[in-house]
């Protein structure tokens, strides 16, 4: 094992949690750990938010446009639910305050089975490394109900990765993907109609 | 296709030793304290579950983390030892292996960044007698689903309740991999990975029953020293 490369990794993850921004949420605050409060959960659950409503309606359309077989059609079908059932769940907690969602264009990656596996991991990935940078900054009133989805979101990428015969676990640790990290990654995917911010 | 897994160091979840730092200053008992009374308990780690700062529900505080971080690394043992003992006796099938192997060494690597994390402060390992569970291909691969999702739902039970926020960080990063195994196994086993939108949490005390109840962890003092597990990678 390379020391180098575990470093590499620690400083990442380590400094999504104590600089991250919240870019998406379209507030300036820094996330800190140290500086837990109510307002600083409602930026943090509207990012999540963000990526619940992209994953939702991504595995909808998936859904109604049919051309997914096997295991990836039951995948799409079952964790389609899922991500619906987050959205809620996350709209409910922040009430008033939660972001619309915005729209979306998936192009054929929703209507092709190996665009579909190959962009349902990177959401999934992405959603695991976005809860792990921030589950830690939220206050014990939110923590509960994040981490409840964090490790269904692990699931979730797993189970496509074995679908793939792609290793389901690839890390002893997941690495915390932090906001910017996660702003990009959402601009190449190019999801999102008016880009992610 | 299948690359192979990546273990990380201690160091990755403890960039800065803020951790390191943190229980070095907590006064959570001698391990001899905690050796006496694991063996009265009979079961290893229950005594410590009945310290004062658990029973009387008090907020999160340092010496409540410590007190997790040692209930959590023996639950580590617990795993890393399950699947080392299946794949040395177990004669399973290619599949198998492949999850017991990569699973196995995840939780190694646990094991040792909690060891590292608690340094002085770490508690050996108990003995532990699966009952046949590793020799057999059905009760190993059932065992291995109960206990990751087990380990989900106990990782989310803790959440509230930790103080280190450089604790809860880490311990987010180890919540999706163990709920990666418990996905893998079960589709391997041909079971839904993920049956609900929401993973239910357990606490310290409602695992500590379940894992009571199987009667893998013996309390062993004069057999630890020869029955300790070796973690050289």
């Amino acid at each position: 094992m390379a020391r180098a490369d575990f470093l590499k990794v620690a400083a990442l993850a380590t400094g999504a949690v104590a600089t991250g921004r919240i870019l998406l949420a379209g507030s300036p605050s820094v996330a800190s750990a140290a500086r837990r409060s109510p307002h600083q959960d409602r930026d943090i659950l509207n990012f999540l938010l963000l990526l619940e409503y992209l994953q939702a309606a991504f595995y909808k359309d998936a859904v109604n446009r049919g051309a997914l077989h096997g295991d990836l059609a039951r995948f799409a079908q079952v964790v389609a639910g899922h991500e619906k059932a987050h959205v809620i769940a996350l709209r409910r907690k922040l009430g008033s305050h939660a972001r619309r969602a915005p729209a979306f264009d998936f192009g054929n990656a929703t209507s092709d089975p190996h665009r579909f596996a190959a962009a349902a991991t990177k959401l999934e990935e992405l959603a695991v490394g976005a809860f792990v940078g921030q589950g830690a900054n939220l206050t014990r009133g939110a923590v509960l109900r994040v981490a409840r989805i964090a490790s269904v979101e692990g699931r979730h990428a797993a189970w496509v990765r074995d679908i793939q015969t792609h290793l389901p676990a690839p890390s002893a640790a997941d690495a915390a993907i932090g906001q910017h990290a996660v702003a990009s990654t959402l601009r190449a995917l190019g999801f999102i109609k008016g880009g992610a911010s | 296709m299948i690359s192979e897994p990546t273990i990380p160091s201690l160091e990755q979840l403890d960039a800065t030793g803020a951790l390191r730092e943190s229980f070095a200053a907590v006064d959570g008992g001698s391990r001899r304290d905690f050796l006496w009374k694991g063996t009265l308990a009979g079961a290893g780690f229950l005594a410590a579950l009945s310290t004062p700062a658990w029973a009387k529900g008090k907020g999160p505080s340092k010496s409540l983390d410590l007190l997790i971080l040692r209930f959590g690394l023996t639950f580590e043992h617990l795993q890393a030892q399950f699947y080392e003992e299946g794949l040395r006796i177990g004669g399973f099938s290619e599949e198998t292996k492949r999850w017991a192997r990569v699973i196995g060494a995840h939780e190694r690597a646990h094991v040792q960044i909690i060891r590292h994390v608690l340094g002085p402060k770490a508690i050996p390992s108990p003995f532990f007698d699966y009952h046949g569970v590793t020799e057999h291909e059905g009760a190993f691969t059932k065992t291995a689903v109960a206990m990751e999702d087990l380990t989900t739902a106990l990782l989310i039970g803790l959440m509230p309740v930790l103080d280190s926020p450089s604790l809860a960080a880490a311990l987010f990063s180890l919540l999706t991999v163990e709920a990666r195994h418990a996905a893998w196994v079960r589709h391997d086993r041909g079971l839904l990975p993920v049956g609900k939108p929401f993973d239910d949490p357990k606490t310290i005390p409602e695992v500590n029953r379940l894992v009571a109840s199987t009667h893998f962890m013996k309390s062993t003092p004069k057999t630890w020293s020869k029955n300790a597990p070796r973690f050289t990678g």
